[in-house]
């Protein structure tokens, strides 16, 4: 299906993926690895298995969707990628299993972006 | 033309941009002071804007006039200033340096728990930290100096005086009386002085 747009040049969009007017497009499932947040970070929050209640309020009030919940295990997996350390879930938590540590003190979690951000 | 001595200090944005953008300006005024042509470069590439964000601020050194003042960009920096010490993590921040260069970071970590986040430490020829945030521990922040805006709180208050104080040290490029005309923290930028420490490496 190829359209012509003014000023623009032509846009070739492939049938089976042409979308009709008004329609709900679904959301990405997978992760952008283009766009790494975790250099932002200062802090990281580290979770207490055993204070945490599965209670998903992290995972709920994170703004970058890095708190994932594994049904078979019944644990909550961090995202180290695209957590910016923001502190939403340390504070939201209601038991208090989540607390902040210096990113620092963890050889883990080092990417080097080409670009600045 | 003599040799342009290019200084690149990495911080974060509007936490510690203000703090960042206050080494430059004062690293340029105490080498003018000394009668070295200098220029000082807040960020154009990167999103100051945005929290936490790395964002570099530039410095350039010479004897005689620089020409090149259009290159807002320093592609082979000498010496390399880190603000904040989890950006060691975060970007490869020697990126353009040849072997021989200098690595000053903020922290009250050790030289090596901070060279095992960098993997390109054989371009070093001079490591140096200094605990800027324990010597004074403010991060002043201000938003009008961006843009094109003025300072209007004073430059050299937080954590850019000791610093300062330090790149005088491990430099040799500036002197310590011109920072303490400059400087609001005199006492910090002493401390910093003083307190930094240097490690040689290879």
């Amino acid at each position: 299906m190829a359209k012509e747009l003014p000023g623009y040049g032509t846009i070739n969009v492939p049938k089976d993926r042409a979308v009709p007017f008004g329609a709900v497009t679904p959301a990405p499932v997978c992760t952008q690895d283009l766009f790494q947040t975790s250099n932002w970070r200062i802090v990281r929050p580290v979770k207490d298995d055993e204070k945490c209640t599965r209670c998903l309020i992290c995972y709920m009030s994170c703004p970058d969707a890095c708190w994932i919940y594994q049904e078979e295990q019944d644990l909550m997996e961090w995202v180290a990628g695209f957590c910016k350390g923001c502190q939403i879930c340390i504070n939201e938590c209601p038991t208090g299993a989540l607390t902040a540590v210096a990113e620092l003190d963890f050889p883990d979690g080092v990417i080097r972006l080409d670009k600045p951000f | 033309m003599a040799k342009v001595h290019e200084i690149t200090v990495w911080t974060r944005g509007v936490t510690m941009d203000k703090e960042g953008r206050d080494v430059i300006n004062i690293f340029a005024k105490a080498a003018q002071m000394d009668g070295k042509h200098a220029q000082a470069f807040d960020n154009y590439e990167d999103l100051p804007d945005r929290v936490l964000v790395t964002v570099r601020k530039y410095v350039r050194l010479s004897d005689e006039e620089i020409e090149h003042k259009y290159i807002y960009h320093n592609e082979n920096p000498e010496v390399v200033v880190i603000v904040e010490p989890t950006i060691v993590k975060g970007i490869d921040i020697l990126r353009g340096m040849k072997k021989g260069g200098t690595l000053i970071i903020n922290t009250n970590r050790s030289i090596d728990d901070m060279l095992k986040f960098i993997p390109n430490a054989d371009l070093l020829a001079t490591v140096a930290t200094v605990d800027a945030d324990g010597i004074t521990g403010v991060r002043t922040v201000d938003f009008s100096g961006s843009e094109g805006g003025v300072d209007t709180s004073g430059i050299g208050k937080g954590v850019a005086a000791p610093i300062c104080g330090a790149m005088a040290r491990v430099t040799g490029w500036i002197k310590k009386e011109n920072l303490a005309e400059i400087v609001g923290d005199v006492s910090g930028m002493e401390r910093g002085y003083s307190e930094v420490k240097i490690k040689k490496l290879g």
